[in-house]
């Protein structure tokens, strides 16, 4: 465990949460995108994204158990694993005006939800400020333990 | 008499308990939206101590004694028994922050008296010049 240790987990966190909120931007700025990926020879609306976190350094196997109970150690953080599209049905709004609409008039918009996404970017930022405050203070510490000795 | 005598250890051993808590407490912050994440939390020595405060009767001199991890100066343990929140997290970002500040407060009135103690010894060496 070296010093700095508490400051590369806050690090770690901060990373993530700027990518949840790199990923609420994305969905909102494609709130309307009814041309996100072309499938077979057609178009289909944005699909709207989500980002799944994992604490750093947790693996199921039994050796990471048994070594974890007899170690106990803090951990290594959190880690962003992967960007996964939301499987939730496309919006079907009627607009017979619009390009992509079908024979009926139906155009399939993305399943993206303002309010959740809303939502999403200020309980990133919280704890992004969260983060922030911890580095912080591990930082004022690590500067008072300078002081020892003086 | 030493000169480094047993306040210099304590110190050193609060410090390092102190520095542990600090790690436990970024990993729960940075992991405050981790699905299924439970929180850790560090014990210091003398807690542990009074908590078991109870002897082992022993019919052999090798048989293990009750004291545990006498050797360490905290032990890190695993919150597991409590929900906070909806997805399995249990980190109670409130009391984090608290811990957080008293933490640091912790931290630095060890290190005050630390150098105090240094301040003393070195009034004695320079003769109280």
């Amino acid at each position: 465990m070296s010093i700095f240790h508490s400051m590369h987990i806050s690090a770690s966190g901060l990373t993530a949460q700027r990518l949840r909120m790199d990923v609420a931007s994305s969905n909102i700025a494609n709130v309307e995108t009814t041309r996100g990926r072309y499938v077979n020879g057609e178009w289909l609306p944005y699909q709207r994204k989500m980002v799944t976190l994992r604490a750093d350094g947790e693996r199921y196997s039994f050796h990471h158990f048994l070594k974890k109970e007899v170690a106990k150690k803090a951990g290594s953080g959190v880690k962003a694993t992967s960007i996964v599209d939301d499987r939730t049905p496309f919006k079907l709004v009627y607009q017979p005006e619009h390009p992509d609409a079908d024979e009926d008039g139906y155009v399939r918009m993305p399943n993206v939800d303002l309010l959740k996404e809303m939502v999403d970017m200020i309980s990133a930022s919280r704890s992004y400020e969260a983060n922030v405050t911890v580095l912080n203070a591990s930082k004022g510490m690590l500067m008072k333990a300078l002081e020892i000795g003086k | 008499m030493q000169l480094f005598n047993h306040t210099i250890k304590s110190l050193e051993s609060a410090l390092n308990a102190t520095a542990a808590r600090q790690n436990v407490i970024s990993q729960n912050i940075a992991n405050v939206d981790t699905p299924f994440y439970k929180a850790k939390e560090v014990i210091f020595k003398h807690e542990l101590e009074k908590a078991i405060a109870i002897q082992a009767k022993k019919t052999n001199s090798k048989h293990i004694d009750f004291k545990y991890h006498a050797n360490r100066d905290y032990i890190i343990r695993t919150k597991n028994n409590t929900v906070m929140n909806n997805n399995g997290n249990n980190v109670d970002i409130d009391k984090e922050m608290a811990l957080l500040a008293e933490n640091q407060i912790l931290y630095n009135a060890l290190i005050e008296r630390l150098n105090g103690k240094f301040n003393t010894i070195k009034s004695v060496i320079r003769g109280g010049k």
